[in-house]
């Protein structure tokens, strides 16, 4: 039998950006947008970005370095408040083994000069394959991704 | 302006029944109904069960007096046994109150289970969520224990 382990975890990225909040709830919204930055880094084989943006609906990547493990996520839309709010949860598989449970909530609030984002991760890793730190270095990633995109 | 209160509550329980007794009592409905309700004049009834990977639930908290509290789980990590992860969402009336990933842990300790249920709570009315999750699943923890009693 498998050793099952869970660890629980919580952590939350910041950004300002000198771009409006529709701008910015935009990148998360439409299909076309989001999957310009949102995946691993560029020298990875990637498979089609999903995307069906509204309550209820799912959003699934796939993708690793050539010939290696393969990192899959899948999420479901649990909330949407428009230029406002997004809360998902997704699991994430290496290969067929589930690493990771995360509630992810996405808070975006105007300021005088644009945008304040506030990613909140609530994660539960399971079986010792992952962990907050790993997972926050990446979401981080992501987000320089996201900030790069914005600029185009 | 919309504002999210985060939250993480961990309770922990040790019952007089092995692991596949204490998982038999969260995979099967009836007993979950019987266990589930926080208080005798709340009662849980059920639209929809699915107890697999994948699988939805809706059910619906009804107290007198009060909008019932219609909550949506689905069930994404389930170990026969165990361990159970499921994300939940709570919407009281017309108003989405919160999102929660809630895993439950079951590890046998000699002829009895520890179980431990960790509930990573986003809250979108407030601290409201979170005192409603410590009362809810207290108290269910507690009625859960006498599942076990004969």
């Amino acid at each position: 039998m498998t050793k099952r382990t869970t660890t629980h975890a919580t952590f939350v990225i910041e950004r300002e950006y000198p771009h409006p909040p529709a701008k910015v709830f935009a990148a998360f919204a439409d299909p076309k947008k989001k999957a310009r930055w949102f995946g691993g880094p560029d020298d990875w084989q990637k498979s089609n970005h999903q995307l069906d943006f509204r309550v209820g609906g799912k959003e699934s990547i796939s993708g690793g370095p050539a010939g290696g493990t393969v990192h899959a996520y899948n999420a479901e839309i649990w909330d949407i408040v428009e230029n406002e709010r997004i809360v998902l949860a997704y699991e994430m598989h290496l290969d067929a083994a589930r690493i990771s449970v995360s509630l992810a909530t996405t808070e975006i609030k105007p300021t005088a000069t644009g945008t304040r984002l506030i990613y909140t991760e609530q994660g539960v890793y399971l079986d010792g394959y992952d962990d907050a730190g790993q997972r926050e270095e990446g979401t981080q990633q992501l987000f320089n991704q996201l900030e790069a995109f914005l600029t185009t | 302006m919309t504002t999210i209160a985060h939250a993480t509550i961990v309770m922990e329980r040790t019952y007089a029944a092995s692991p596949t007794r204490v998982f038999a009592a969260w995979s099967n409905i009836e007993a979950r109904k019987r266990w589930s309700a926080p208080a005798d004049n709340i009662r849980i009834e059920y639209e929809a069960a699915d107890f697999r990977e994948g699988g939805k639930d809706v059910s619906r908290c009804i107290e007198p007096g009060n909008a019932d509290y219609v909550a949506t789980v689905i069930y994404i990590d389930i170990r026969a046994d165990q361990r159970i992860v499921f994300a939940e969402d709570v919407v009281h009336g017309n108003t989405r109150v919160s999102s929660a990933l809630i895993s439950v842990e079951l590890t046998p300790k000699g002829a009895e289970t520890h179980l431990a249920l960790t509930m990573q709570i986003a809250s979108f009315d407030g601290a409201g969520m979170e005192q409603g999750y410590q009362f809810g699943w207290n108290a269910a923890l507690d009625n859960l224990g006498k599942e076990f009693a004969q």
